[in-house]
């Protein structure tokens, strides 16, 4: 199988075939300590090396994730885009009420994964699936499974904040108006809760006529979370929802995420580790399209079962 | 439970669903259509006869259309021989020396403006603008000339050949430039051995896409170079084209004529039809070139 | 293998090496100094040619319509009166009796007249029709050939047909409009009409006509001959589908992928994102349409083909009518007379005038949107 496109992976890995007369001290070296340059040698992440042979080694799941009570149940899921396999058998159940989070480095699959939940990924051509994902039970991928109603039970922000060229009022209560909802009253005490909840009420309840391109990036991404969860839905997904924005509006959306998380279930992209660490109740690890470990956040950031994880979640590979 | 809110949405985009696909069918068969039928009664009426013989003058057995394609031909290559490189010059001065930029804005501008003149218009132009001042000038009572026609076409066609070349010469990369000055190369230099050939294929394509469309055009001659039943090389002549000449049979009374007529559009869409697909395959290579390199 | 990053990474190394072949001419780099004030010069001047294009377009069209300018004034613009010839006809008084005088009749002579009324009706209302018929079309076939076509992999086939369709000379879709629509109109389709609705009181108006002869107002029936205001409009239709479609398709795929994604992900239906994009799109698919309005009120071999040519206004779509362009392609030939030519080329002013400020508007519209969406 040819190698996966990777590109942001910075460290070279040693063909098996030169000899290793250069790199033979460093492995005698400690892993602490030694930083980014150790990177691949082979032999130190096992698991990692399978994943680039092309294996799907069994990842490590925590019982403490798998013994929550689930909502969302992700079971060997795989897909393809035309000949290239994005993900390969994942197996991820998600805590209900809970804020989890995927981390890996880009082109992981994780997006794939999020936009499989509210299958977006129908979209693009040549996708194909198999495995299967289930809201409360019910296999989304059914047949005969309505879509549009699915992802009217999922809210979903994505990486760079989308709103729609229309005020902001009409922005929040889009979900409702598609849905035939005309009663002035309804829609008005829906935006302000929506609001309210993304903690914009007050910054925008004088402007709700004004276009919403008008508002800043922050403020953008925060009245796309009102808008995704005007409909209360199951689960949120969040796509990197902070990767387009600055340090403090980055800060503001990681507080809403936390205080949304009490009331609905989170399920969060990131590339940012430390994001992570901050905001979710449980973490999952992947790496080019393959689970590698799952269990509840501090235990992935503090007591890691596998080396792999303890050095991406500390800065020293990836 | 569905609410009728949501049975309705949903009956209301299944019914756009296939009224838009209904939309892309109908133009498409609309083509068909037009293009079926001028096909099947042209071919009918196209015979060797048609492109080698020239007019007889007798209503029953009219003859062919050799003075006319020959009259199209010369006219284009006329039109294209001012157009062509005005045109690119022009393009190239509003792309390269974008440093004059109120200069370029505004030709810019009219450029755009003179591309959205009515053929008509062009045609009326050239008559007030050629036809007469010659007939005054010879004396003669009325000059309509292949010249004419040619000047005619030659205003349509620079402005399209400008804006195409500009388009195309905006997406070579500012690098190939900055290259090539930074080696010591001279302007001129620099846009005849990089920027120009780094986009001839677009503007190969511009170019042949107007030579279509003056090839297609009846309005612009219609007062300047009249048509003319003769095989004729010389411009300076009345002068036959395809399209005068089609325009002419068509709304003649004469049905062996009309029969004419088809038949002289099938070989003017054929001449298109080949001149389309070509800047198709020209567009698609230089792409390739461009990108896969 | 890798996608994206190394295409971008590639031009600059072949620019460098098509550099290098620019500075091995460096023996003759003198030459190519006076080559610099040769190709400036040259540029120049081809771009100066533009400019005095436009000049010499409104500068000799002015020139010559003046005449007819100075007569008529901005009246032209309502009058609707055509008389290329001076007319004698017997005078009549009030009651519309033929006044008899010492037993003759008395006759008085009409000067000739011009007014643009009837051909700007035609246009407009032409135009109208074909916006009308073509907008819900294109904007249709546009949004298959962005977000259908691509699926079924027939995205390039059909745009390669609409650009063709965009090719086609106008004088083939006349030929065909005459030889085609037009008798299958008279010989099908106005029949019908007549049998279905022309006994219907209120659409009466449709095929009968009131015309005054010898003094006398009588009403009487179109004869529908598919020559008339409405096939004119129907080939303008058909002639400006593949602009406006191809217009609009490359200003729905503008839109970005993240709004359809946005309206998708809150359970929205199929229509209710394109919807989505029409909306984001708006101010380039209102220039796609202005676009086909400007071809539309210019077209000219065609129409006058097919719309029947007759200066009238007439409420009737089943009526002869003439456009701006038609009376030129039919008149201007023959228009020996200096005020008829001057009137012509009056409304051949007009008619510049006209387009050009739609085409602006239109260029205006699609370009600022091209500049202000992201990634371009």
């Amino acid at each position: 199988m040819p190698a996966t496109p990777f590109m942001t992976q910075p460290p070279a890995i040693p063909k098996p075939s030169e000899p290793p007369l250069v790199e033979m001290p460093a492995r005698k070296r400690p892993v602490v300590g030694i930083g980014g340059a150790g990177g691949g040698q082979s032999g130190q992440y096992p698991i990692i090396e399978a994943i680039k042979r092309g294996e799907t080694p069994e990842p490590r799941r925590h019982e403490s994730v798998m013994s929550a009570k689930h909502i969302l149940d992700i079971q060997n899921f795989q897909l393809w885009y035309g000949h290239s396999k994005a993900l390969h058998g994942v197996t991820l159940p998600i805590a209900d009420g809970k804020i989890t989070s995927i981390i890996g480095p880009s082109g992981c699959g994780k997006s794939t994964l999020l936009r499989s939940v509210n299958r977006l990924n129908d979209l693009v051509d040549g996708v194909r699936t198999a495995g299967s994902i289930s809201l409360k039970g019910e296999d989304i991928y059914a047949r005969g499974v309505d879509v549009i109603s699915l992802r009217k039970r999922l809210g979903m922000v994505f990486q760079k904040p989308n709103p729609f060229p229309m005020s902001i009022f009409e922005n929040v209560v889009y979900a409702l108006r598609i849905s035939g909802e005309r009663k002035r009253r309804v829609l008005e005490e829906a935006c302000e809760k929506a609001l309210r909840q993304a903690a914009l009420w007050d910054e925008v309840k004088d402007r709700l006529k004004s276009s919403a391109m008008g508002l800043s990036g922050g403020q953008q991404q925060r009245l796309c979370i009102a808008r995704s969860i005007v409909c209360e839905p199951e689960v949120l997904l969040l796509d990197e929802p902070c990767s387009a924005l600055d340090p403090i509006a980055t800060l503001r959306i990681e507080e809403l995420i936390l205080e949304i998380g009490q009331r609905y279930t989170v399920l969060i992209v990131t590339h940012n580790m430390q994001q992570a660490a901050r905001v979710s109740d449980y973490t999952a690890f992947m790496y080019l399209g393959r689970l590698v470990e799952y269990g509840r956040t501090a235990d992935i950031f503090q007591l890691p079962r596998l080396r792999e994880t303890e050095d991406y979640v500390t800065g020293r590979f990836g | 439970m569905r609410s009728i809110a949501e049975i309705r949405r949903r009956s209301i985009s299944t019914m756009m669903f296939v009224l838009c696909a209904a939309g892309a069918a109908l133009i498409v068969s609309l083509l068909l259509l037009v293009s079926g039928y001028l096909v099947w009664i042209g071919i009918s009426s196209l015979s060797w006869e048609f492109l080698t013989a020239v007019p007889t003058g007798d209503v029953s057995n009219p003859g062919g259309m050799r003075h006319a394609i020959d009259g199209t031909i010369i006219l284009v290559a006329l039109a294209s021989a001012v157009g062509v490189p005005v045109g690119v010059l022009a393009g190239v001065y509003l792309s390269e020396y974008s440093s004059e930029h109120v200069a370029t804005g505004t030709l810019r501008f009219v450029a755009d403006v003179l591309t959205g003149v009515p053929s008509i218009v062009v045609g009326i132009l050239g008559y007030e603008l050629v036809v007469v001042p010659v007939s005054r000038m010879t004396q003669s009572a009325v000059s309509f000339s292949g010249y004419a026609g040619a000047a005619a076409l030659a205003f349509i066609m620079i402005p399209i050949v400008a804006r195409t070349t500009e388009e195309m010469l905006r997406l070579v990369p500012r690098t190939y430039r900055e290259g090539s000055l930074a080696l010591g190369a001279t302007r001129a230099q620099t846009i005849f051995r990089v920027v120009l050939p780094g986009a001839f294929g677009g503007i190969a394509t511009g170019v042949m896409l107007a030579m279509g469309r003056i090839a297609g055009e009846t309005a612009p001659l219609l007062f300047t170079a009249l048509g003319s039943r003769l095989l004729t090389h010389n411009p300076a002549e009345p002068f036959p084209s395809l399209t005068l000449q089609i325009y002419t049979y068509a709304t003649g009374p004469y049905p062996e004529q009309k029969r004419l007529a088809w038949a002289g559009l099938l070989v003017l869409l054929a001449l298109l039809f080949v001149v389309n697909l070509s800047i198709r395959i020209v567009a698609s290579r230089h792409a390739r070139t461009r990108v896969g390199a | 293998m890798t996608t994206g990053s190394a295409t971008t990474v590639m031009p600059p190394t072949s620019g460098t090496s098509r550099g290098s072949k620019g500075s091995g001419a460096s023996s003759v780099q003198g030459g190519w100094r006076l080559g610099d004030a040769v190709l400036g010069l040259a540029c120049r001047g081809s771009a100066a040619l533009l400019a005095l294009m436009l000049i010499a377009l409104i500068g000799v069209l002015l020139h010559s319509a003046w005449p007819a300018i100075k007569q008529f004034g901005p009246g032209f613009l309502v009058s609707s009166e055509w008389r290329a010839n001076e007319i004698e006809r017997p005078l009549r008084d009030a009651a519309g009796a033929v006044v008899i005088r010492d037993g003759e009749v008395v006759t008085e002579t009409l000067a000739p007249a011009f007014g643009a009324l009837p051909v700007i009706w035609g246009t407009a209302v032409s135009s109208l029709i074909a916006l009308v018929v073509a907008v819900p079309i294109s904007l249709g076939a546009a949004i298959f050939l962005v977000r259908v076509a691509p699926k079924l992999r027939i995205a390039g086939a059909a745009s390669f047909l609409i650009e063709f369709l965009a090719a086609v000379p106008s004088l083939a879709f006349g030929v065909w409009a005459l030889f085609v629509l037009a008798p299958f109109f008279q010989e099908h389709i106005g029949p019908w009409l007549l049998r279905t609705f022309g006994e219907v009181h209120a659409l009466r108006w449709m095929f009968y006509e009131k015309v005054t002869v010898a003094g006398r107002t009588i009403e009487r029936p179109i004869a529908l001959t598919g020559r008339d205001l409405l096939s004119g409009s129907l080939i303008l239709a058909i002639m400006i589908l593949p602009i406006i479609t191809s217009v609009s398709r490359d200003v729905l795929r503008t839109v970005p992928r993240a709004q359809i994604e946005g309206t998708l992900a809150l359970g929205a239906t199929w229509w209710q994102s394109c919807m989505a994009m029409l909306r984001y799109g708006r101010s380039g698919l209102l220039g796609a349409i202005m676009l086909g309005l400007a071809r539309a009120a210019g077209e000219t071999m065609a129409v006058t083909m097919v719309i029947g040519n007759n200066n009238q206004i007439s409420p009737s779509p089943f009526a002869p009518a003439q456009t701006m362009a038609s009376v030129l392609a039919n008149e201007f030939g023959e228009a020996t007379e200096g005020l008829h030519r001057a009137a012509l080329l009056y409304i051949a002013l007009i008619l510049l005038a006209m387009s050009l400020v739609f085409n602006v508007i239109a260029r205006r519209l699609v370009v600022g949107r091209a500049a202000r969406s992201p990634g371009s």
